[in-house]
């Protein structure tokens, strides 16, 4: 079965008995997985919904349709000059031709590629089953940083973007949320994300941008282009002087959901935007880590890949924002910790 | 929902089930029954079953259509079953390889992965309606860049690379875009065939104005591939016809102990199953197809897999060589009988051999001076002057990106037409009907485009199987063919090995002894023969050459382009580059010294006098982050030939007709005959009506063991001469014409020339069948299989830039220099194209590409080409192509065979760079980014 509805109202949160229903807007995730029987239950399918596919501006801030692609947020030029970094994950992402039709929304709630969680015949933990069969099986590109009983890691790029933006969801009918929120803490092995079934995500409520900062995108995989990441980071700085006083670090393709790095961010804070402090700020990196037996390697490549996000961030032109969008309330430079 | 409605129909048809028949049908497929029960449906006109539908009206090249779609079709499925539009391909179905690309209101799209509902109120732009009423820039550009091989992928790429440029030109004019963002901008195709390097330069000429007018495309077929009217066999849609869908096992080793198909058949729309088991019932790897059922629509037939029941008694399985070579290994074939027709992984005969366990072996035979070798070896250790190492290389699939297809359709009861994807036209329609137990002209086999085959396409497997026995049983035309998944699966592989290497030398640095213990991984099936690469190379030193196979529960390997060379020279040749390196000596020197192939001594003359070699940088002489390094490696290969090849032409005043039973896999096999048979006559190529892919012409040499060259331009050749002859005789007789003789485009005589066109309009029917004559000298050894093996051997050597990032374990190859060795060069380029992807391919081999099977379980990982990686267009540096076209005086043609000698070296030169590079030398393949951290830290 299938509906159209034509405004979030529309979309009902559950169908009662069955399986529950389950939202379509691209569909470059959902269609692969309704083909291995990963994802049954009714469709409702966004295409008519009106009002999901813009975006909007307030007080500096941008809010992101749930239905705006991923085609767009590369290439708006409003939200990469605010928001440089989002911009430029989104422009990274997958392929072209895939940019152009999966959605933000999409993007946030995709499953995971785990390739046990993907295989039609056995069922793991997020499908079914009652054990993770990475863990004793094939996990050479699994989390290194291990979170619970499922070993896989969270796909979604933007999710790992967004978290480096301190951004918000919202979900129709519910109060918003945190990126932090939205995940959880990777501990839940049955979900990629912690919406309830059929509830609609609506909109991402960026934060006010932050004048001038320096934000820098970077992937590490094998082939040059249009893989899946190994490792991927976002690092966004802003200097007083040539002192670092404000970062956000955030890493994906290492955990059951994205990861902000704490460590990271404070060893930068306050100090000179230069090698030495960024060899130092990378090295706290691998704080935490524990890796796999095959993925030990993804260690020493989150602190690489944390690295040259650095090194990119300080080349990086600042973002051109300030006049128009920081004039107005709140759009002072975030203190750190704060 | 579907689940649901089913159970209805089900529930409301079981009164009927008792009409079913049974039926048997005899093959002698190895790894599959000999006898097939099929089974027909119950219904009997096909039914089509009850199934949600949506409205969709939408605009398709200009043209409205309102369709009714399922809420989960593609956007792809409906296009081209719907509207017949089948110049867009599924490759993967999951968005990885943009084969399927359309644009949508303008903007390219991955059609297999958008639901067909969205189409709704929007323009849709398919290959077919790209350039419409002419052809675009970009369609001109590739086929005058020769920017494909197979064709398969190219109608993605045209899609979206006619949207790039008309977006680029519209923002820059005629600026030429630079490589990387053409990479950007393509970077969701893959091209298995590696075509990138034409590719970019079809872009980039395209976008800078330089294809606005009309072009000649070197390729015969180009045309039609530009345009997305090549029809390959996914692409035949005959009326009524059937999908057939397989269940695979999804366990590497089980006794299946029952298998009810009832409440499928049962199921409306569904018309037939096949058994495909042997008598044991048993499975040996995961994937393998157990039974396969035919209905109306993919959908029905999917759904009656599900309705399928199957139970298993499972049993242990050992997975990978490890595995089946520990003690109290449990042993995939454990009786004699078992063991005498295992699928065979290589492409000559299997000889017979001794077995233990799960080995088989060992194979000595192409040893020579075997104690010798041994004593010098140990000599040698003493001295200190010998490498001993041990080498690891993965399983690679070959996932050519039209999978392995079959459509069957019989007509009566013994006359049998199928289309298949294959690489051997004319053998397939003797299996066929000897299979069958047809007549030879009863069995028509046709093959009019095939994407690729790379080697896995050569015997009978079980696409045939399924889509004749269905089709019989059903009484409908059957196609069957492997989605992404099972291709990975179950569609080839090349063998993974364990080479343990040695080679000795004196202390003058003579080679006096070779030795290569070598253990194979084909999964179920044997033959493994890394020895006989390392027979054909460095001949004369003694040496110990033995292979073994160590079975296990995994698919079973076969034959991939150039079976065996990659992992042997891999070995080998970084043994050599240790010897030079340790001995302080050049590289190409100590080859010199061993090698007496004068192709292969060719083409060290060549590299040394290439700068760029002969001026490399010193061993390890970056220190930075990004380390560079270069690296050479050597390879040898057989020249075969299939002396059975026939061309036929027929002319009349209609033309001239060229027709033989052989196939174009992408290798250029039209292009080679049509432009053979046009220079004899000094005519255009397009002035000869070539028809390839039909069994019912002559015998045709298969596309395989890189033989297809040889093989077809002597007969071509012969059958242009005769017909010359004939000309002539007509001319001068018809005009009265004195001294006629035959000239480039027609006969000259003493009051002038007489074209062709005239002759043959005054001409009657002369039909003239050219042959392939043996070469000078005779051949190597007796004809084995309908080939025969020449006295020389090719050549190849290729010098590779690496760079490493030591950060991020990434390796590159900005640059290779290959020199080839293969004699007269037909179509310079397309074999340069050849050779090009051929490169590309190792270096895929080299870096990216691994199948990955569940470490106990044994059932398939990387199921995807998201998984299974393999190069794209972002990972092509430049690549130089040299070819030698002396020699081969003797051979019949003077040209041999470039398909395979082009991918053997890349592994072996990549390796023997990283180890100039960094002193670290890679012992296993492939190089992904974590071994190569690794191999930092050593
Ligand atoms: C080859 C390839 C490479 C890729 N590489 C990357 C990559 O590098 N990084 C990356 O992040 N992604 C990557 N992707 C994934 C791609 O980005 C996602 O498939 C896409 O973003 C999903 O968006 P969609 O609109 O198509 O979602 P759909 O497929 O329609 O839906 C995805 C999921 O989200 C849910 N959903 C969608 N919208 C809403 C909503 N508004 N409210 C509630 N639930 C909703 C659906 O129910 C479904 O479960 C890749 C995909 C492919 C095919
Ligand atoms: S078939 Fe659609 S991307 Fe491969
Ligand atoms: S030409 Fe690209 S896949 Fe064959």
């Amino acid at each position: 079965m299938i509906r159209f509805p034509t405004s979030p109202s529309e979309v009902p949160a559950s169908a009662g008995g069955g399986p529950s229903p389950v939202i379509r807007a691209g569909g470059t995730d959902l269609t692969e997985r309704r083909r291995l029987r990963l994802a049954p239950g009714p469709l409702i399918d966004l295409r008519d919904v009106i009002g999901l596919d813009s975006i909007d501006w307030a007080a500096g801030a941008a809010t992101v349709g749930a239905r705006v692609t991923v085609a767009q947020a590369a290439s708006d030029p409003a939200l990469a000059a605010a928001y440089p970094g989002l911009a430029a994950a989104a422009g990274s992402l997958a392929t072209p031709q895939i940019r152009a039709v999966a959605t933000i929304g999409g993007n946030l709630l995709q499953a995971n590629r785990c390739w046990y969680f993907r295989n039609p015949d056995h069922r793991c933990l997020k499908s079914g089953g009652d054990t993770c069969l990475a863990r004793a099986g094939d996990h050479l590109y699994h989390a290194c940083f291990d979170r619970g009983p499922c070993a896989c890691v969270h796909p979604s790029t933007l999710g790992m973007a967004l978290l480096a933006y301190e951004a918000q969801v919202a979900v129709h009918e519910q109060p918003e949320r945190s990126i932090e929120a939205l995940y959880g803490d990777g501990s839940d092995p049955s979900r990629d994300h912690q919406l309830p079934d059929g509830a609609l995500l609506t909109h991402v409520v960026m934060p006010a941008p932050v004048p001038l900062e320096r934000a820098a995108y970077f992937r590490t995989i094998s082939r040059a282009r249009a893989e899946w990441p190994l490792v991927e980071a976002l690092v966004r700085l802003g200097l007083r002087g040539s002192t670092i006083e404000f970062a956000r670090v955030a890493v994906g393709g290492v955990a059951p959901v994205p990861l902000r790095l704490p460590a990271v961010e404070a060893a930068l804070v306050g100090n000179a935007m230069d090698r030495t402090s960024f060899g130092a700020a990378a090295n706290k990196a691998r704080e935490g880590a524990s890796p796999l037996p095959m993925t030990g390697y993804k260690v020493d490549l989150v602190e690489g890949t944390v690295l040259e996000a650095l090194e990119r961030a300080s080349y990086a032109t600042p973002s051109a924002v300030g006049a128009d969008a920081a004039g107005s309330a709140g759009a002072a430079t975030p203190k750190d910790g704060a | 929902m579907t689940d649901k409605l089913s159970t209805t129909r089900r529930g409301f048809l079981r009164g009927t089930i008792g009409t079913a028949s049974a039926a048997i049908v005899t093959t002698a497929d190895a790894g599959c029954s000999k006898e097939l029960t099929t089974e027909r449906g119950t219904s009997a006109v096909p039914q089509t079953p009850a199934q949600e539908r949506v409205d969709v009206s939408t605009k398709v090249n200009g043209q409205t259509h309102r369709l009714e779609v399922h809420p989960d079709d593609s956007a792809l499925d409906v296009v081209r079953s719907q509207l017949g539009l089948t110049g867009c391909k599924l490759g993967c179905g999951h968005g990885a390889c943009g084969a399927c690309t359309m644009q949508v209101d303008g903007t390219p799209v991955a059609t297999c992965l958008l639901p067909a509902t969205s189409l709704h109120g929007r323009a849709v732009t398919t290959v077919e309606g790209v350039g419409a009423g002419g052809l675009h820039p970009v369609q001109r550009a590739f086929m005058a860049e020769d920017a494909m091989q197979c064709g398969y992928c190219t109608s993605g790429f045209i899609v979206e690379a006619t949207a790039f440029h008309d977006a680029w030109r519209a923002e820059h004019g005629a600026r030429e875009p630079t490589k990387e963002q053409v990479a950007e901008a393509m970077a969701g195709h893959l091209c298995r065939c590696a075509a990138y390097v034409q590719i970019y330069a079809a872009i980039q000429g395209a976008c800078a104005g330089r294809f606005d007018g009309e072009v000649e495309a070197p390729r015969y077929d180009a045309r039609e591939k530009v345009t997305g009217k090549a029809k390959y066999t996914v692409d035949q849609q005959p009326d009524g016809l059937l999908i057939g869908k397989a269940l695979h096992s999804p366990y590497a080793h089980a006794v299946v102990t029952k298998l009810d198909w009832s409440a499928a058949l049962a199921m409306p729309g569904v018309e037939g199953a096949v058994d495909l088991l042997t008598e044991s019932r048993r499975v040996r790897y995961a994937g393998q197809e157990i039974m396969a059922l035919a209905a109306i629509d993919e959908r029905t037939a999917l759904a009656a897999i599900e309705a399928v029941v199957v139970e298993y008694d499972v049993k242990p399985a050992v997975i990978g060589m490890d595995a089946a070579r520990a003690v109290g290994a449990e042993v995939v074939y454990p009786k004699r009988g078992d063991r005498k027709h295992p699928p065979n992984s290589s492409e000559g005969p299997l000889l017979p051999e001794g077995w233990s366990g799960n080995l088989r072996g060992p194979l000595g035979l192409f040893s020579k001076q075997r104690r010798v070798a041994r004593a010098n070896i140990e000599r040698a250790r003493k001295d200190g002057t010998v490498f001993e190492g041990t080498f690891r290389t993965q399983v690679q699939c070959h996932t050519a990106l039209e999978p392995h297809v079959a459509l069957a359709q019989w007509e009566g009861t013994d006359k049998l037409t199928v289309h298949i994807s294959t690489q051997a036209v004319a053998l397939k329609a003797e299996e066929v009907a000897e299979r069958w137990g047809l007549r030879r002209d009863d069995v028509r086999v046709l093959a009019p485009y095939v994407g690729g085959g790379f080697g896995a396409k050569g015997t009978l497997t079980h696409e045939v199987v399924v889509a004749v026995a269905l089709a019989q049983v059903c009484d409908a035309p059957v196609i069957y063919g492997l989605d992404r998944r099972s291709e990975i699966m179950i569609g080839g592989n090349r063998p993974g090995a364990e080479i343990e290497m040695s080679l000795a030398t004196d202390a003058g640095g003579s080679m006096t002894a070779m030795r290569s213990i070598t253990h194979s991984d084909s999964g179920v099936a044997v033959g493994g023969v890394v020895s006989i690469m390392h027979r054909i190379i460095y001949p004369e030193a003694p040496r110990e050459l033995v292979d073994y196979d160590v079975t296990n529960h995994a698919p079973p390997g076969k034959p991939f382009r150039g079976p065996a060379g990659p992992q042997a020279y891999f070995a080998l040749e970084q043994a050599v580059d240790h010897i030079a390196h340790v001995r302080g000596e050049d590289p190409v020197a100590v080859r010199r010294r061993w090698d007496p192939n004068p192709a292969r001594n060719a083409l060290y003359d060549w590299v040394d006098t290439l700068p760029e070699w002969t001026g490399r940088p010193a061993h390890k002489a970056d220190r930075g982050r990004y380390r560079r390094g270069i690296g050479i490696a050597g390879a040898a290969w057989f020249a075969f030939v299939e002396p059975k090849s026939r061309i036929q032409i027929d002319a009349s005043p209609d033309g001239i007709v060229v027709t033989t039973a052989s196939q174009d896999i992408g290798n250029g096999t039209r292009t080679i005959i049509a432009k053979t048979i046009a220079e004899s006559l000094g005519v255009g190529m397009y002035d000869i009506d070539l028809r390839i892919g039909d069994s019912r012409y002559v015998h045709g040499a298969w596309s395989a063991g890189s033989r297809t060259t040889s093989s077809v331009v002597p007969p071509s050749k012969h059958a242009a001469e005769q017909l010359k002859e004939e000309l002539v005789d007509i001319a001068a007789k018809h005009f009265r014409l004195k001294g006629a003789v035959a000239v480039p485009g027609g006969v000259a005589h003493e009051g002038g020339k007489v074209p062709w066109s005239e002759v043959l309009a005054i001409s009657p029917k002369i039909t003239v069948i050219g042959r392939r004559k043996r070469d000078e000298g005779g051949y190597a050894v007796p004809q084995i299989m309908g080939l025969a093996t020449e006295r020389a051997v090719s050549a190849s050597l290729q010098v590779v830039e690496v760079e490493i990032d030591t950060r991020l374990g990434r390796l590159s190859i900005p640059r290779t220099w290959a020199g080839y060795g293969v004699g007269r060069i037909v179509s310079p380029t397309l074999a340069r194209s050849q050779a090009q992807g051929g490169v590309l391919q190792g270096i895929s081999y080299a870096l990216y590409e691994e199948r990955r099977l569940d470490p106990t379980h044994g059932y398939l990982l990387s199921a995807g080409l998201e998984d299974y990686r393999i190069a794209g267009i972002g990972d092509v540096g430049e690549i130089h192509i040299h070819f030698e076209e002396s020699g081969y005086e003797k051979v019949r043609g003077r040209s041999v065979g470039l398909g395979e000698i082009v991918t053997l070296a890349p592994a072996a030169a990549i390796a023997n760079a990283v180890f100039d590079a960094t002193g670290w030398r890679p012992h296993e393949l492939p190089l992904r980014p974590d071994r190569v951290m690794k191999g930092m830290h050593t």
